[in-house]
Formats: structure tokens, sequence, C-alpha cells
């Protein structure tokens, strides 16, 4: 197993070190960011999704032993575990909230203007999504994402297939796609 | 590496051979120059021209000092709990010597012999107060 990048900054932290703590914030924070943005669709809701990474981060740095996964890998794993948190709970709050009647008229913010990948992407099984952020815009190998998602290598293939070609039938469905 | 291949990597992956695995991007870069490479990488780099629209804002200052804030309280906290773990630690290692001191003492120290024994539980101040049994009685 190669060396892990961030063993030392973490077991500064670990230790109390202010410049290491701003180090790592620097390092991690876009990263951080970005995942949960892309995951959740949501600027808010990704900034707390970030906050609470770091509390967590803070909490187990002093403990934090390298096992099978790096620790960029371990943080990826926390900041995803807290997005399914937060969708799991707007799935329940649409299930609560479901009418007993169905309003056939279209919904106030349907529209005939194209969604974008953005949208697109939020339509896609979470799996999928996920698998695709962490390869395209994470920029994690192959062999990092697999293990970030805890699955194979041939897995995590057959799931990013799966989810370019959702992407792009959405995408051509919405005109976006040719 | 074959056409059927290079399309389920570039299906994957997408249109850049930067992304693909390690192992086969040599192999896949020699395919990647023949004509049907060509056109498997123009149809994977359409969807990856979208994707790359997507970006994400930089994380703002007040995020950042937030959680930098946080980080400071923790650390605070746990200096905190960490000099009580201390005192704790050294109470619990002084009252261990203390334990083991009376124990070594309680040891060490030959029992006081007291001047006379009670031999009988009926035996009170003014004598023996049991049943007088004389031998002859019996």
């Amino acid at each position: 197993m190669s060396a892990d990048p961030d063993e030392e900054l973490v077991r500064r932290v670990g230790a109390g070190d202010p410049a290491a703590v701003q180090t790592l914030v620097a390092r991690k924070l876009p990263r951080i960011l970005s995942l949960a943005a892309r995951m959740l669709g949501d600027a808010a809701e990704a900034e707390d999704v970030a906050q609470e990474t770091f509390v967590r981060i803070w909490r187990h740095a002093s403990s934090w032993r390298r096992g099978n996964a790096r620790f960029d890998s371990w943080i990826h794993r926390v900041t995803l575990n807290l997005c399914y948190d937060r969708l799991r709970r707007r799935r329940e709050l649409v299930t609560d909230d479901l009418p007993e009647m169905v309003d056939p008229a279209p919904l106030p913010d349907a529209s005939e203007e194209p969604r974008g990948i953005e949208q697109a992407l939020q339509s896609i099984a979470p799996r999928q999504r996920e698998a695709i952020i962490l390869v395209y815009y994470q920029e994690m190998s192959n062999i990092e994402a697999a293990a970030t998602l805890e699955i194979s290598v041939d897995a995590l293939e057959s799931l990013l297939a799966r989810g370019r070609r959702a992407l792009q039938m959405i995408l051509v469905r919405d005109g976006v796609h040719d | 590496m074959d056409a059927r291949r290079f399309a389920a990597l570039a299906e994957a992956y997408g249109g850049d051979l930067r992304r693909w695995p390690q192992a086969e991007r040599a192999a896949a870069s020699s395919f990647a120059s023949s004509e049907t490479g060509q056109a498997i990488l123009r149809h994977a780099g359409t969807l990856d021209a979208m994707l790359d629209g997507y970006g994400i804002r930089h994380p703002g200052k007040a995020l950042h000092d937030t959680i930098l804030r946080t980080a400071n309280r923790h650390m605070v906290r746990r200096r905190r709990q960490r000099f009580w773990w201390l005192g704790l630690g050294l109470a619990g290692i002084g009252l261990a010597g203390a334990v083991a001191g009376l124990a070594l003492v309680t040891v060490v120290t030959p029992e006081v012999q007291p001047d006379h024994y009670v031999l009988d539980a009926n035996a009170t101040s003014f004598g023996d107060a049991g049943p007088d049994t004389i031998e002859e009685d019996l």
C-alpha cells in the first residue's frame, strides 16, 4: 500500500497544532464541499455537511489510524454518509407530505427550459451519482473510488457506465444532448 | 486492446484517458489513434464537456472561518479533558498508594494481644453466668 500523503498532517492535527489545522482545512474543504454540493444539489446543505465532516475530523484526528483506506478516502466516506442521511430525510419528508389526491396540473417549477447537467445528475440513482462524482470531479483513481465506495473495481465500472448512460438519456430527453 | 474493451472503458470513464485505469492506459492510448478509437472518444467526450460545465464555487471565507473556530473550540475542550484526566490519574495513583501503604502496615505490624481473653461467651465481669454444672450432678 502506498504512503498516505495526509498521514503526517493528520497526526499534527491530532496533537493540536493550529498550523496543521489551517493546512488541513485549506487542503480538504474545497474537496469536501464540491463532493457534498454535487451529491445534494444544494449549496447551503453542502456547507452544513462540510462543517459536520470537519467536526468528525477534529473528533477522530488524534485516534485516526490508517487501516485499509487513506485519510482522503475516509473523509469522502464520512461526507457521503452525511449526504445519504440528508437524502434519506428528504425522502421521508416527501413521503410524509404526499397528498392523497394527485394534482394533474404541472408543478410551479416545471418549465420547458432544458434542465442541464446539474439537475440530470440529481435525477440518477445516488450510487451512480456517487461513482461519477468520485472519478470525474474528485479525480480519484478507479482503485481509490472503489475503496471509498467499498465495492470492487468491476462494480465501480458498472456503476459508472450505467450512470453515464442514464445521464445521456435524461439530457437527450430534455433536449440538452444529441 | 480490442474495440469492445475500449468502448467499455470509454462508457465508464469517459473520453479522457487520464481517468482510465492506469494498467490499461498504455494499450488504450495505442488504440485511441485508430478511427474506431477516435469515434468512441468523440462520443464519450460530448458528455464529458457537459460534466465539465458543472462547477462548484470555491468555499467562502465565512465557512472557512466557522470551521476554524469549531476546530479551536474542540482543541480547547480536548486540552481541558486531558488536564482533568491527568488530575484524575494523579488522584488515582495517590489513592492506590494509600491503600497499598495501609495493606503493608496491616501485614508487617504484629497483632497486638489483649491482656486477657474472654474464653466463654457466658462470662461476665462478675464471673461465669452460665449454668453451673457440677460433674457430680450429671
